[in-house]
């Protein structure tokens, strides 16, 4: 170091230096630094004689380091340094002094610039002196590349790419590649179909062996360094697979239509669709979005929107046989099913839920009236194992109908001498027709189960005994049954009975008649059944309960329809003494009550109000309270402990127990709750006992366990046609139909006599598709290759290049944010893209330009600098509206006879043939007023006469305010980044300009480098620009990655890291600080050690070493304050 | 004779760098009184580099480099976020006003905003006046 001989040069740059900086001042102090040999001004340092004078020095002096003071290092660092190699010195022995950019061009203070001018050749001459030789390590580039976006930028970059014969990766998130050139009708200013010139491209990339199309596709994350990153993307599920021939069969069946993005809104798709005829890949693709919330409420998965979607198409046999392939309960879930579906429903924020239960109940119904077979699915191959199911309500029946479905033997035993658990017995056939119950269990029994009745499980059968006749496996699901649990004096008396056991003997034709007077206890679902069942029978019915209606947990339906019927309700009634004569009952004390504040539960805590007892005298009391699960015969056979309200111990997640091959589910474990949650319960428990029998974990179950309604809302995020809820006109639900109520109540025929075809499909339109597809599985019943996969989900690949293009493109201006021209107000005033769609003859209105009410306009208005060119929204040009608005105007004065007004603030014509082109549209008759447009209003008064809208601007040429009537009014909306263009940003660690575009390297001579090495920009995402100028710019950039490829490796800069294992305390502070895990721990010696290839030379370990161990090349802690010595020396 | 401030920049090559370079091509004028160092990541502003600055007469010291997320390297900015809250502790104990260190954020496309921190950085300072003699105990404090 002290033998250093500096050579100092100091450049002109013209004036760009010399104007502001005495370079001959500045050359003058340089020679007096120490070490320095020699010291000189030279006009331009960068040219041939400028580098050759460094070089000469070189020689002739010996110069054993140099200093250049001129522009900055991003400059020209590689062009000095590289001289200097060619003279013998190591380039990294040259030092550059930024004196331009860091100062002549940002002062004017001659003697302030020219002060820090020598402090900035101070501190490169004393810093360089300290410098080493470092040599420049070459490692192998991979030759593949990737493509972000396949608009034309990222085609016409695939296109040049794949001539070097290697893999192209072209990433499209769409499901189909073209960008917005696939939207628009005509190119200005040639007026050439963007069609025609597009779609020949896009065809012509999908027959490159090398180019790989990954449409549906997103950048999730990137790793590794220029010419070996590791690129992770996500293919999201296309839900067709490549068997697909596009021939569009189940288009025509789908039952669901969405607002089409592809028509910008205008038009509508088809769930299943093709997003434009020539959409490449030529494949179909599914919308899903979040499932359909009623579904994943469902426990069953039953696919609601599906057959809610089928009603509304009247294919109503379709319907049936969807519900009937998951449900083997289906009319019982018809009837009696809690429709958890229906709380979850979208349209429900509209005003309220579709009526899914009504319409199931419909579907099945019009199936049986019809005659309609309604088949099983398929039974998968036969299994010997057997299993035995102990109970047959609906958790049992479920699970019977899943295991025989998966070809198991299966037996049920059932107590009663009649089947379906409470199905059968505590509901009454008012509610539920016995016939469809029998019927539902003859379909199970169908499928080769076998039905065993007036088996009691712990007297006739123990685990022990099933176990010895070869059952493999088995499912308790024995339900519950209420047990009386009240201290009231006189329960003892005759007459007094539970609300399970009296619906039981009504239910089972047991009772003795007539009952007399019948007060019932409670107020659930059972109480109140009890007390219609009753009615039924000829009694007079008081209903008691101790809260109030709001509190009552039956289902406020049911409630109206007992008081219709003739139920007297008491509420804020509590019973306090059955009382009694000679053993029987004659009467109830009660008391009434009033509600404190909220208990344990959260609801309201009765209280009895002193002194206000009074006795109602009757002969019967139905005490319907509170329900435990029938436990005494499970607790004997052993092995069950009783947890709190789950009489069973099973795992809530598999429903197995204890004894691995017994299950649980339903009542029994969960404690009384619905029917549907039962069958749940028994899908589950299907699910993990053929799991179980065939040696697989219980775990990755397709069914789920569905979580309390509350949660499930809160992570319900409403999909994205959510914000048209506003829009969707008001329809409220269809009543049902049902008997009179004094008809009704003289017999235990059903309520509600069922939808007419009318009201179902009425009634079915109001679904809001909200998953978009709603699993109807029309497509795939339709489709002959079998191309469709409801089931395929989204694949991760970690895809391995070497360089990146981003042609990401941009995205259009909201215009709703300018409010005062009434885009999304007022009908018919459009966005520009909205437009070309209307005018392409592909379009939704197959290229004729029509009103919202579908007339021809008298006069259309197209307003230029819509969000562009705009202190309140972006300042910069978005360069292409001005000429497809003369575009625009051409089209209308070619198709129409409608009158075209130009509200404009200057016309930018700059791009070859533009001139011409807006000379042409002139003559054509298009009328141009110079002013930028005020407002857009509904016309009023004489002038609605000759338009709907009235626009009004200042003339800026003839100077006066000018109100111009239209039918229409076009925008020229602004081209702005990608809303996640800051994403894509992070992910790529690249940089955006002020105005949101991706940076370039330089402004004007790196347009398609980044300041990351191996990525590249091209396209709309880097500025707006025009067709033309995007393919030239895709073709440059693809040219720059075509150079890399040839040369086939990649320089990596030696500014990196290095531990000195003698000096390493074996801190280990370093390890976790390095972001590319870089830096390991060498076991065997104790110290860290940093893995070259890894480092990307930061610093940040240099910097936080205790001990100084690491040094980083290039930026060493020597060098650094070397550098401030002479940063402070002037 | 107004004071006329020294102040050290630490700006990272990335951003604040770029940053800077972009405020010279766009001839924004700021402050003369900001010299630069180029380092990699203002991760790698190691706090000796400070003190050392101040000990060597600076009278203000800024580390600029990328908005917090964009680092060239991930999280070399909050690393010196860090350094910078304890390092203006360090200055206060040594007797110095913590606010001749400023931290700040530039993109390499805010060439304004690199003028505006130059000059009201040096506003500052200059108000603060010259740090005098205080190289012995922040040296001190440093070990
Ligand atoms: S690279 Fe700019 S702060 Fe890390």
């Amino acid at each position: 170091m002290s033998d250093a001989k500096i050579g100092v040069y100091v450049c002109h740059c013209g004036t760009n230096i010399a104007a502001t900086v005495d370079v001959a001042a500045v050359a003058r102090f340089a020679a007096t630094r120490p070490r320095v040999a020699v010291a000189r001004d030279y006009k331009f340092m960068c040219s041939q004689p400028g580098q050759e004078r460094i070089q000469k020095d070189i020689a002739r002096l010996g110069l054993t380091r140099v200093v250049v003071a001129a522009c900055s290092p991003q400059m020209h660092e590689l062009t000095f340094r590289t001289a200097c190699q060619e003279a013998g010195l190591n380039g990294y022995l040259c030092q550059i002094a930024n004196i331009r950019e860091h100062c002549s061009w940002i002062h004017a203070d001659r003697e302030a610039a020219t002060a820090k001018a020598k402090a900035l050749v101070a501190a490169a001459a004393s810093r360089v002196a300290h410098h080493v030789p470092l040599e420049v390590t070459y490692a192998p580039l991979n030759p593949a590349t990737m493509i972000v976006g396949a608009g034309i930028a990222g085609i016409q970059a695939a296109l040049e790419l794949a001539e070097t014969g290697r893999d192209v990766y072209l990433v499209e998130r769409d499901s189909t590649i073209g960008g917005k050139m696939a939207k628009l009708d005509k190119t200005f200013p040639t007026l050439d179909c963007s069609a025609c010139i597009l779609t020949p491209k896009m065809v012509s990339v999908s027959h490159r062996k090398n180019v790989h199309l990954l449409t549906l596709a997103e950048v999730e994350r990137v790793s590794g360094t220029f010419g070996a990153f590791t690129v992770r993307v996500r293919r999201r599920a296309r839900y067709v697979t490549d068997a697909c021939t596009a021939c569009g069969a189940c288009a025509k069946v789908c039952p669901v239509t969405v607002p089409s993005p592809f028509d910008e809104l205008l038009g509508e798709r088809t769930a299943i669709h093709k997003a434009f005829a020539q959409a490449v890949p030529n494949a179909y693709v599914i919308e899903k979005q979040e499932r359909p919330p009623c579904m994943e409420a469902c426990p069953l998965h039953q696919e609601a929107a599906g057959y809610v979607a089928l009603i509304g198409k009247r294919k109503f046999k379709e319907a049936a046989r969807l519900i009937r392939q998951r449900n083997p309960l289906a009319s019982v879930c018809g009837r009696v099913c809690y429709h958890p579906c229906e709380d979850e429903c979208n349209r429900g924020l509209v005003e309220q839920p579709v009526a899914i239960q009504h319409l199931k109940r419909f579907a099945l119904d019009w199936a049986r009236a019809h005659g309609v077979t309604l088949a099983p699915p398929p039974v998968a191959a036969r299994r010997e194992e057997r299993v035995a199911i102990i109970g047959s309500g609906p958790a049992g029946l479920v699970a019977a109908n899943d295991l025989a479905l998966k070809g198991y033997q299966v037996t049920v035993f059932e107590q009663w001498a009649q089947l379906g658990g409470l199905l059968a017995t505590g509901i009454p056939a008012f509610r539920l027709p016995r016939e469809l119950l029998e019927e539902e269990i003859a379909w199970i029994r169908a499928l080769g189960v076998r039905l065993e009745t007036g088996v009691r499980f712990g007297e006739q059968i123990t685990l022990e005994t099933l176990r010895r006749d070869g059952f493999r496996a088995v499912f308790l699901a024995t339900g519950r049954r209420d047990l009386v649990r009240h201290d009231l004096p006189g329960l003892e008396l005759a007459g007094v009975i539970s609300g399970s056991e009296f619906l039981r003997n009504v239910n089972l034709g047991t009772d003795p008649h007539p009952l007399g007077r019948v007060v019932v206890v409670g107020g659930g679902t059972t109480a109140v059944d009890a007390a219609r069942a009753a009615l039924r029978l000829g009694s007079p019915v008081t209903l008691l309960y101790r809260r109030t209606r709001a509190e009552m947990p039956a289902m406020r339906g049911e409630v109206d329809d007992a008081v219709a019927e003739g139920v007297a309700v008491r509420y804020l009634t509590s019973p306090v003494e059955v009382l009694g004569a000679a053993g029987r009952v004659t009467g109830l004390r009660c008391v009434a009550m009033r509600l404190a504040g909220p208990d344990a539960s959260g609801r309201r805590r009765p209280m009895p109000v002193p002194g206000s007892e009074q006795t109602i005298p009757c002969d019967l009391v139905v005490m319907a309270v509170s329900q435990r699960a029938d436990v005494a015969s499970l607790v004997e056979d052993g092995g069950f402990a009783r947890t709190g309200w789950r009489p069973v111990a099973a795992d809530p997640e598999t429903t197995q127990t204890a004894q691995p091959d017994v299950f649980a589910g339903g009542d029994v474990v969960a404690g009384p709750s619905t029917v549907v949650a039962a069958m749940g319960y028994g899908r589950r428990a299907a699910e993990a006992m053929d799991k179980y029998l065939s040696g697989r974990p219980l775990t990755d179950f397709t069914t789920h366990l569905v979580r309390p309604r509350n949660l499930a809302r809160e992570n319900f995020r409403p999909h994205s046609y959510a914000p048209r809820y506003a829009d969707t006109p008001r329809a409220p639900r269809e009543p049902m139909p049902r008997r009179e109520a004094r008809e009704r109540a003289a017999d235990f025929g059903e309520v509600g006599t069922g939808y007419t075809e009318e009201q179902a499909v009425r009634e079915a339109q109001r679904c809001l598709h909200c998953g978009v597809c709603v699993e109807c599985r029309e497509c795939e019943r339709v489709c002959e290759p079998e191309a469709v996969a409801h089931a395929m989900t989204d694949v991760v690949e970690d895809i391995p290049v070497g360089q990146v293009l981003l042609a990401t493109g941009y995205q259009l201006f909201d215009a709703r944010r300018a409010g005062q021209y009434g885009y999304g107000r007022l009908p018919d005033v459009y966005q520009g893209l909205e437009f070309e769609r209307m005018i392409s003859s592909a379009g939704p209105t197959a290229g004729r330009v029509l009103t919202r009410s579908g007339r021809p306009p008298r006069a259309i208005a197209i307003l230029h600098c819509v969000g562009s060119r705009d202190e309140n929204y972006h300042r910069y040009c978005s360069r292409v509206c001005c000429m497809y608005a003369l575009k625009f105007a051409h089209l209308v004065k070619d198709r129409t006879d409608a009158e075209v007004y130009q509200f404009y603030i200057d016309m930018r014509a700059y791009g070859k043939g533009f001139e011409e082109f807006y000379g042409r549209v002139l003559e054509e008759g298009a009328n141009v007023i110079r002013g930028k447009a005020a407002e857009v209003v509904a016309a009023r008064g004489p002038l609605a006469e000759y338009g709907a809208l009235v626009v009004r601007c200042e003339d800026t040429l003839i100077g006066a305010f000018r109100e111009v009537p239209v039918d229409m009014v076009v925008l020229c909306a602004a081209m702005e980044p990608q809303a996640d263009a800051e994403r894509l940003k992070r992910i790529f660690t690249i940089s955006q300009s002020p105005d949101g575009f991706f940076l370039e390297r330089h402004p004007k001579l790196d347009p398609t480098a980044t300041f990351t090495d191996g990525i590249y920009i091209a396209g709309c995402c880097q500025g707006p620009k025009d067709i033309p100028d995007t393919v030239a710019q895709a073709s440059g950039a693809a040219a720059r990655m075509m150079g890399m490829i040839a040369r086939g490796q990649v320089a990596m800069d030696p500014v990196r890291a290095s531990i000195v294992a003698e000096r390493c305390s074996g801190c280990r502070i370093c390890n976790n600080l390095c972001p590319y895990a870089a830096i390991a721990f060498d076991e065997a010696r104790r110290v860290s050690v940093v893995e070259q290839a890894l480092c990307k030379g930061c610093g940040t370990c240099v910097a936080a070493c205790p001990a100084g161990a690491i040094e980083g090349a290039g930026f060493t802690d020597e060098q650094i304050f070397a550098e401030l010595e002479g940063l402070l020396a002037v | 004779m107004t004071f006329e401030p020294r102040i050290v920049g630490f700006l990272c090559n990335w951003c604040s760098y770029s940053g800077a370079d972009l405020a010279g091509v766009s001839r924004i004028p700021s402050a003369p009184n900001l010299r630069a160092i180029r380092v990699m990541c203002t991760g790698r502003v190691d706090p000796t580099f400070v003190l050392r600055a101040f000990e060597l007469g600076a009278d203000g010291v800024l580390i600029s480099g990328c908005h917090p997320g964009d680092c060239h390297y991930a999280e070399g900015n909050y690393k010196a976020m860090r350094r910078v809250a304890l390092l203006q502790a360090v200055l206060k104990g040594a007797g110095v006003d913590p606010a001749r260190l400023r931290i700040e954020w530039v993109s390499a496309s805010e060439g304004e905003k690199f003028a505006r921190v130059v000059n009201e950085f040096t506003a500052r300072v200059r108000a603060l006046g010259p740090l005098k003699a205080a190289a012995e105990p922040v040296a001190a404090a440093a070990d």
